[in-house]
């Protein structure tokens, strides 16, 4: 039972005004060594899907798998990079991407070893001393994928983990995962709403309803896997962008109706 | 040069131009009133006072009394800070009552707890009660501050509480925490001396008083200025600390 196993995933949330469904029973998996992201409107539950798979949220009905263990809390095998920043402002980068590692008791040695490694594989090389204010939106997440990796989980969740940055620095960080992905080939599961992201990054989509969440297409991302930006003026590409915004605009419109009726 | 030494430079300048021009005007209206002591005199009782061993007595328990007050200040202001940083239920149920606590004149309290802590161990808690609330709002501000997301990844790896304790938690305050320290220090000060100018055997509240009731000026003058001097000196020490946390 390698990769991550979702089996039949309820999400619900009371509140006094009454009971919002997140997620209504998902069943999908991702292959080991596989990168899938999860695409669809705002408000569709798809975080709250990663917050389960991640331990941080309880599911109300249903389980996750992940290599063949249940989740049933957070997890050091599971490493998340969030949409928010998350640097700690008084480490600097190499303090950053250790933090992870401090945390878990490695010991001193092999932690700068594995600093240095990931600091090298996202490209900061130079900057181990800087402290994140004096670093970009787009260098800081660089840091948070760092210290996620150096921990070397057996899967990888990111929320929207380039939300917050421009469109130049989401394309340029997206093609920058795709080829850490190439190097470590962990399994990953990728967040977004920028549907050329996915298709650039991914083996696979899911593409998510709006409320109540769940999957209602799958499509496989049959472009080759050595792929870079320039990806994005193919044909095939355009045909696979097409194929997934059909699916979602649908559902984005029943967002939009239910925003203003409500 | 670059400007930050020109500025340093000009700020000496003018602290030093300022000094002359108080001692100045000091020196001007020593003249006019013999209840005013001239500079000269002030300094010379402030030397000769360190001679005296009862004078030498009073400063230490002023300073044993404020180091006390200091300590269990900022101990007792981050311990209750902490938990209405952290818990909703005890901000519900605590900030209303400390914020009208916060509001009463503390002095007022002094005769109430005289007899429940003896004249030495009065000043003491009065001086926490001064130094209390700056530690407590700073540090529970502070919290409330931390971004969530640094909760989220405490616990995506997986940190126990005594790792998110040190290794985010005080780190995310440091800021308001110093400031909160440095504020308790001079108001340490306050509620002792305060208190000594009330009831007490010994300290420097006291001296002052006494000074006052028997005509010496000059020693009142320069007990009043040891103190200022001491409150602030630990204050630009910890105000430096501060920036360079920064």
């Amino acid at each position: 039972m390698e990769g991550i196993h979702l089996n039949d995933v309820h999400v619900q949330f009371d509140h006094p005004s009454g009971i919002t469904i997140a997620v209504d029973g998902v069943t999908q998996q991702v292959p080991p060594r596989s990168f899938v992201s999860i695409v669809g409107p705002s408000g569709c539950g798809k975080s709250t899907l990663l917050a389960v798979i991640a331990g941080l949220q309880p599911a109300t009905s249903g389980s996750v798998d992940i290599n063949g263990r249940r989740v049933t809390g957070p997890d050091r095998d599971i490493g998340v990079v969030f949409q928010e920043d998350s640097t700690l402002p008084w480490r600097n980068v190499r303090e950053n991407v250790e933090f992870a590692m401090q945390m878990a008791g490695v010991s001193k040695g092999e932690r700068a070893a594995k600093a240095a490694a990931a600091i090298e594989l996202v490209g900061l090389k130079g900057f181990e001393n800087s402290y994140p204010a004096t670093l970009s939106g787009g260098m800081r997440q660089r840091v948070a994928l760092a210290r996620t990796l150096a921990l070397q989980p057996g899967v990888v969740l990111m929320d929207e983990p380039f939300a917050a940055l421009d469109q130049q620095t989401r394309i340029f960080l997206g093609a920058e995962v795709r080829r850490i992905w190439e190097q470590t080939h962990q399994t990953v599961l990728f967040v977004t709403h920028d549907i050329s992201e996915a298709i650039l990054l991914s083996q696979q989509i899911w593409v998510m309803s709006y409320r109540p969440g769940h999957v209602i297409d799958v499509i496989d991302i049959d472009l080759p896997d050595e792929r870079d930006a320039s990806i994005v003026s193919s044909p095939r590409f355009n045909e696979l962008h097409n194929r997934v915004w059909t699916s979602l605009q649908k559902e984005s419109m029943r967002g939009f109706q239910d925003v203003e009726t409500a | 040069m670059t400007t930050l030494t020109k500025l340093r430079q000009s700020q000496f300048v003018g602290a030093v131009v300022l000094a002359l021009l108080a001692s100045a005007i000091w020196q001007i209206s020593s003249g006019l009133s013999f209840v005013i002591p001239s500079p000269a005199a002030t300094a010379e009782a402030f030397v000769q006072n360190f001679a005296d061993p009862r004078y030498l007595r009073d400063v230490g328990e002023t300073a044993q009394a404020v180091a006390q007050a200091f300590i269990i200040g900022i101990l007792l202001g981050g311990a209750i800070g902490l938990l209405l940083g952290l818990s909703a239920a005890a901000r519900t149920w605590l900030e209303p009552l400390l914020i009208a606590f916060n509001g009463v004149p503390k002095i007022v309290l002094y005769p109430v707890l005289l007899p429940v802590f003896s004249l030495s161990g009065s000043k003491i808690v009065m001086g926490v009660l001064f130094a209390l609330f700056p530690v407590l709002i700073n540090v529970a501000v502070g919290v409330r501050g931390i971004p969530p997301v640094y909760w989220k990844l405490g616990r995506t790896v997986q940190a126990g509480k005594w790792q998110l304790f040190v290794h985010i938690l005080l780190p995310a305050i440091r800021l308001p925490l110093l400031t909160g320290v440095r504020l308790a220090i001079s108001l340490a000060v306050v509620g002792v001396v305060l208190a000594e100018f009330f009831a007490t055997r010994f300290g420097l509240g006291r001296v002052v008083l006494q000074a006052y009731s028997h005509g010496e000026y000059a020693q009142m003058v320069s007990t009043i200025l040891l103190l200022i001097l001491a409150a602030f000196t630990v204050s630009v020490l910890l105000w430096r600390l501060e920036r360079r946390v920064r």
